[in-house]
């Protein structure tokens, strides 16, 4: 261990311990920086992180310093203060200051350092200003505006150290140096849109959200990312009922501060037009009074041929639906298509396995089947199916097997499955309900509810506990917490209720 | 003393054979290789040799040569050696004379050298505008792998070294020993954090040492004739001979190699034979641009040698001696030197970015007439936001001349100034643009 004095404060790290983290954690909050990324090599380019180090004769970079006993540093005096307002003007000699215009006002790093360091009446004039190229697409999914750009260098070492495809650098010298992608090639790595998250100015823009929202009017909500098994820890944003993007939150079992460019697509999916809104009976939109009689006769006990399940439910809904098939006394019960929902994985994140939750249906011992197999488990079955979530019909086998049947489909999207349905419920998306996924290393994780249910549509586990009601369970669990209790009991879990909290939601700016 | 007493470095200088390998062999070239390699001098001899000469490093930041050998882990076993020939200090023009005069002794010293710290491959980086003289020292190391001085088994003594020519491209920060070795390595050619410091980690992460053509060049005299011999000339802290190059109108420009502690008077009026016709000594900047500017009065009553620069506030740095005259404009004269650092910084530390195309800016503003009072503060300002705070010292060499000719010169650029002020708007903001 090394004792060391910060800001007047002793305290002891483990050796090896960057300075920078010890400031961070004596101050109680980061010294400022742009170029440092505790993920990324160390660059010490912006200069800003300087702290005065007793005996050493000029001021020193935290960020390229490591502890060592009996160091007494200073982070807060007027040397260190002065400095960091100084660099601090010089990031902003050539910046354009177009926050008005600029999506990244109200999480950028050179606004928030300005209002804790700088305070300066500018000395440089619009006219004085090196002048670059502005909005620049670079990529499927980002934009460059160069002039406000600090050149900390951040998404050129992700390029390097992260993906591993090196398409950005810094071109150019002095005051001239810019990034860009090298000539003849574009930004186009599937995990892009992390460096505009790293970005700590508004240089990388996301073209999916830009222009969309002003960040400050967003509401942030913890999730799981349910694009695949790898499960990332996501921050949803949104605003009335609306998704505007996704962001990763640190995890480091899970997804590190990263995650995939399509992951943070799948929130359009939420909105989409094909969302079923309301119940449909043989096709037709009702009330979900109308659907009661329909139901009644389709899920009366005994009536019940088989129940399917999805990786695309949460873990609660699976065993829900278990829990009615058994009380209705199906016949038989399956997990759903086991080859549903394949993609293609890499050895960052992604996995092969597009569906957020397969592993859930391990736990509740709900076997998959291949199309062939669940087409004729459907074709024995006498008496209603019951299938919840995804689309199983979208498989031309089980669409076939399903003709003729009483089918109730139990899901979020218009398809194959609810237009041969006698009668579709309309359920929760995943980011409008609470839950547990349980990912590909059997990690549970639960996230809550962020936005409200279009329309009609109802909690998916809700809609299950009231068919388990109607079908005469005497105490029917009337909350989540109940549902997950019983969960927790019938298959010796966790306590579902008091999972770890995991992950942590970055602060704004870019500041992880 | 006279310009020809000192010839431990400028022996061959100016004359059209001194580069080939039978005159520099019968002038004595190779000896202390031989003396080090075949009379059997161990790797330590060699280094306390170098250390007890008090050979400081000649590229400009005086670093003592032996103590910086010293810095490579006992241990290693995979050590480069760099010779900086990266001469691009404005006013600097002195390896290129050893270079071309005489590139065999560069090479002796370099194979002692490498010896001494047990580099089995040793780089010459020449700077990517001398491009002649990557062919003068290319001939010279064949010369000296077909005479047997490099390759395997040097002189039979089982020392292998392997010597590669390298040219830059062209880049002032590439004399930096950081930005000279990424750019060897194919990296943008720009300094890296320290630590690690090369001599641990450098080339492919293994220790380098990089030393200037003019400390490597030292080497074999002090080889020869021992460290005592060596520190026979020069003071007590700054020991041996220093190569001076000297621009301007003074009657005798060139490089001349004197006793380091020679007062500036004696020469400025016996070497260099004074200002020539018509002209009058204004200033000098004394060891490249980098360093801060002396006017005549002070320059005159000090001596030419680390310390004595240093009381006088500036540096001895790589001796590129640069006498401006009466008739020089100083504000011109910076301006030029901003354009140089604004034009050759590498972009990577904000301060140093941002600042020198500041600097620049704001003095060219000045010079078209365009500058206020306000401006002089401003510089200073600007300079205060550099200096101290970035990788490398190329901020730094830009804030001490703007510095010094603000402090030395401010007159001029207050009559500029006022000259101008009667023209230019009494607003900052251009007229018309307000409304």
């Amino acid at each position: 261990m090394a004792k060391v004095t910060i800001d007047g404060q002793e305290m002891e790290f483990a050796e090896g311990t960057r300075l920078f983290d010890a400031c961070a954690e004596a101050r109680g909050e980061a010294l400022p920086h742009f170029c440092y990324h505790p993920d990324l090599s160390v660059a010490g380019v912006c200069r800003l992180c300087q702290v005065e180090v007793e005996g050493m004769p000029k001021l020193t970079i935290a960020c390229n310093t490591f502890v060592r006993d009996g160091m007494v540093v200073h982070t807060r005096n007027e040397k260190v203060r002065k400095a960091a307002r100084q660099i601090l003007e010089m990031h902003l000699v050539n910046h354009p200051v177009d926050c008005p215009i600029c999506d990244q006002a109200g999480e950028c790093g050179l606004q928030n350092q300005y209002m804790t360091y700088g305070l300066y009446e500018s000395e440089v004039e619009q006219a004085d200003k090196v002048n670059k190229a502005k909005a620049e697409v670079i990529g499927p999914h980002v934009i460059l505006d160069k002039e406000r750009c600090v050149l900390c260098s951040r998404c050129v070492r992700f390029c390097e150290e992260v993906t591993k495809t090196g398409e950005m650098g810094i071109f150019n010298r002095g005051d001239r140096a810019e990034i860009g992608v090298a000539p003849g090639t574009e930004l186009a790595n599937e995990y892009s849109l992390n460096t505009v998250d790293i970005c700590p100015v508004g240089a990388l823009t996301s073209r999916d959200f830009r222009f969309q929202k002003r960040v400050w009017m967003l509401k942030s909500t913890p999730g799981v990312c349910p694009g695949c098994a790898t499960g990332c820890n996501v921050r949803i944003d949104h605003e009335a009922g609306r998704i505007f993007r996704l962001k990763p939150r640190r995890n480091d079992e899970v997804n590190g501060p990263w995650m995939c460019d399509r992951g943070r697509m799948v929130y359009k999916d939420v909105h989409d037009e094909d969302r079923l809104t309301t119940p449909l009976l043989r096709g037709e939109a009702v009330a979900w009074a109308d659907v009661e009689e329909d139901l009644a006769r389709l899920l009366a006990f005994g009536s019940v041929g088989l129940a399917v399940g999805s990786a695309r439910a949460t873990l609660e809904e699976n065993f829900l639906l278990k829990r009615l098939a058994e009380r209705l006394g199906a016949g038989e019960m399956s997990g759903g298509l086991r080859d549903a929902d394949r993609g293609v994985g890499d050895d960052i994140l992604q996995d092969a396995d597009r569906a957020p939750n397969r592993r859930g249906l391990e736990i509740l011992d709900l076997a998959e089947h291949d199309a062939v197999t669940l087409a004729g488990r459907i074709g024995n079955a006498s008496g209603t199916i019951l299938l919840l979530g995804g689309d199983p019909a979208a498989a031309p086998e089980v669409a076939a097997a399903l003709q003729g049947k009483d089918v109730v489909f139990v899901g979020t999207h218009a398809g194959a499955t609810a237009a041969l349905a006698q009668v579709v419920l309309p359920g929760a998306a995943w980011a409008e309900t609470a839950g547990v996924f349980v990912n590909r290393q059997g990690r549970l994780q639960d996230f809550p509810q962020a936005i409200a249910r279009p329309d009609r549509a109802r909690e998916t586990w809700r809609i299950l506990v009231e068919r388990l009601a109607a079908a005469g369970e005497d105490t029917p669990p009337a909350s989540l917490r109940t549902v997950r209790l019983l969960l927790t009991e019938a298959h010796g879990l966790p306590d579902l209720n008091s999972l770890p909290a995991v992950g942590s939601v970055p602060a704004a700016g870019g500041a992880d | 003393m006279t310009p020809n007493d000192y010839t431990m470095l400028s022996a061959r200088f100016g004359r059209s054979d001194g580069h080939k390998l039978a005159v520099y062999e019968a002038e004595g070239g190779y000896r202390a290789l031989r003396k080090v390699l075949q009379d059997g001098m161990s790797r330590e001899e060699v280094r306390e040799e170098v250390k007890g000469a008090g050979l400081r490093g000649r590229g400009g930041a005086g670093f003592p040569t032996g103590v910086k050998w010293g810095f490579v882990p006992p241990d290693a076993d995979e050590i480069y050696f760099f010779v900086n020939a990266d001469e691009s200090e404005p006013g600097t023009f002195k390896d290129r004379y050893l270079l071309d005069y005489d590139p065999h002794q560069t090479i002796e010293g370099t194979i002692i050298s490498c010896f001494a710290v047990k580099a089995k491959l040793a780089f010459i980086y020449i700077r990517g505008e001398f491009g002649w003289l990557v062919d003068r020292v290319q001939k010279a190391v064949d010369e000296a792998y077909a005479a047997g001085y490099l390759g395997k088994d040097i002189l039979g003594s089982g020392y292998d070294l392997e010597m590669i020519v390298h040219k830059g491209a062209g880049a002032y920060i590439c004399g930096e020993e950081t930005g000279l070795i990424n750019s060897v390595t194919g990296r943008k050619g720009q300094p890296s954090i320290k630590p690690p410091f090369p001599a641990v980690q450098g080339f492919l992460d293994k220790p380098t040492i990089v030393n200037n053509v003019e400390s490597v060049a030292s080497v074999p005299f002090i080889i020869n004739e021992g460290a005592a011999a060596y520190k026979a000339f020069g003071t007590e802290k700054s020991c041996g001979t220093k190569l001076f190059s000297v621009s301007g109108p003074v009657k005798r420009p060139g490089v001349y190699e004197i006793p380091l502690g020679l007062p500036f008077r004696e020469f400025f009026n016996d070497w260099l034979g004074g200002m020539a016709e018509g002209e009058k000594l204004k200033a000098v900047i004394v060891g490249g641009s980098s360093v801060p500017v002396l006017p005549a009065e002070e320059i005159m009553n000090t001596n030419l040698d680390y310390e004595s620069l240093g009381e006088a506030g500036t540096m001895l740095g790589s001796g590129g001696m640069i006498v401006i005259p009466e008739s020089c404009d100083m504000v011109e004269l910076i301006q030029v030197l901003m354009h140089f650092y604004f034009d050759e910084s590498c972009g990577q530390c904000t301060p140093c970015r941002e600042g020198t195309g500041w600097l620049h800016r704001i003095v060219k503003r000045l010079r078209g007439g365009g500058g206020t009072p306000e401006d002089l503060d401003l510089l200073e300002h600007v300079c205060d936001g550099m200096a101290g705070l970035t990788i490398c010292p190329l901020a730094d060499a830009a804030v001490m001349p703007m510095r010094s000719f603000l402090d030395k010169f401010r007159p001029e650029f207050e009559a500029l100034i006022q000259e101008t002020a009667a023209a230019a708007p009494t607003s900052r903001w251009p007229r018309g643009e307000q409304e």
